[in-house]
């Protein structure tokens, strides 16, 4: 019956092909480093379902960013897991994408062809963290607050424009609920929506190249 | 009795990935369908006595409306909120509390004097002064509500 009915969608969709075009490849011997990759778009997976969850009660504004959270983490139902699942995701998100991108230097996977496989992969990088930095102020507790004072402070170091770009980013002199407001538009549509685009990208290319192997030194 | 079915690497792999990918989403979906319907389940707050005012006030045969405020906790934000009363009485002795909501679609009926009836504006709805439907789309009365008067003070049971 299922397969019947996979016959008559892969006769209208041609979905058959996409899917051995993804699941079933041909790999070359590989080892578990290699899964590092998939383990970081699971998590990010994760990161998405929890995080529109987590938009269904959070509210971006000092008035009430703290006091929703605290009402998502005590008081609904399984509020507590889908916020944990969110903080934890994150940290878990960064460590695996760094150590993907520890075994692709490593195994100089980043070579001819995957040169721009790589190139998508920093700004992959680059968005994880931007991710992490604007979503580490949105509980608007003390740790928050002072961690987005440090840390646009930082970004504001340059000489000659870094006042503009600390403006640019806190959306004025302060950190106010302009900066709540920009960090949560920023964290839950500039952001995925980039992601999102450059992911399907990364494994568009991965598919058809195909994946590297294990570099030998016999070779 | 050893009939045992031989099941091949890659097809135990296959489902052993559709077995665990499973027991993950069930993880994630079943808090997940809880986590959204959770305020749904909540008991909204408690009933008791509110105070609305001097029982005097009534007029004899004509609803009154009164006003009093309760305090409301929705979420993570508590709220006064006003809400209305229409009290009537023929005698000045057996009062009727009756809400001021539409039993149609919830908007707020008003007295109107030159007709002796409440009147929606929404769907033009149409009650007696006691409440009762004379036309248009309402399904049922207006609500009532217990009543009491202490010390000429009128008390209705709500919340």
């Amino acid at each position: 019956m299922a397969y019947r009915l996979g016959n008559w969608l892969d006769e209208r969709v041609g979905w058959r092909r996409v899917w051995e075009a993804i699941f079933l490849r041909k790999v070359p011997e590989v080892n578990w480093f290699f899964t590092l990759g998939s383990a970081s778009l699971f998590v990010a997976l994760n990161q998405m379902i929890t995080g529109i969850l987590l938009t269904i009660y959070y509210v971006p504004t000092p008035d009430h960013a703290y006091d929703s959270v605290q009402y998502i983490t005590t008081q609904i139902p399984a509020g507590w897991l889908i916020r944990g699942l969110h903080h934890w995701g994150a940290s878990a998100m960064v460590v695996l994408v760094v150590l993907h991108m520890i075994r692709v230097i490593l195994y100089g996977a980043y070579k001819f062809p995957r040169e721009v496989t790589w190139f998508t992969g920093i700004f992959l990088l680059l968005l994880t963290i931007g991710f992490g930095f604007t979503g580490y102020l949105l509980p608007w507790d003390q740790k928050a607050y002072w961690a987005t004072t440090v840390g646009t402070r930082i970004a504001g170091t340059p000489p000659l424009i870094g006042d503009t770009i600390l403006r640019i980013i806190r959306g004025g002199e302060e950190l106010s609920a302009i900066t709540l407001a920009r960090f949560f538009g920023v964290h839950v549509w500039i952001l995925p929506a980039t992601l999102l685009i450059l992911i399907a990208f990364h494994l568009y290319l991965v598919i058809r190249i195909g994946i590297s192997a294990v570099p030998n030194t016999k070779e | 009795m050893s009939e045992e079915k031989n099941i091949n690497r890659r097809d135990f792999l296959g489902l052993a990935t559709w077995g665990i990918g499973g027991l993950i989403s069930l993880g994630l979906g079943i808090p997940a369908i809880i986590y959204l319907i959770g305020p749904a389940l909540k008991k909204s707050a408690s009933q008791n006595w509110l105070r609305l005012g001097s029982a005097s006030k009534v007029e004899l045969g004509t609803p009154t409306l009164f006003k009093t405020s309760i305090e409301r906790q929705t979420g993570w934000i508590s709220s006064v909120e006003e809400i209305s009363f229409y009290i009537y009485t023929e005698n000045g002795r057996d009062f009727v509390a009756m809400s001021n909501i539409c039993t149609h679609l919830g908007c707020r009926v008003r007295w109107i004097a030159d007709r002796q009836e409440f009147f929606c504006p929404c769907h033009n709805g149409i009650f007696d002064k006691e409440g009762n439907v004379v036309s248009g789309p309402p399904p049922r009365p207006l609500d009532r509500f217990e009543v009491k008067v202490e010390n000429d003070q009128l008390m209705i049971f709500g919340g």
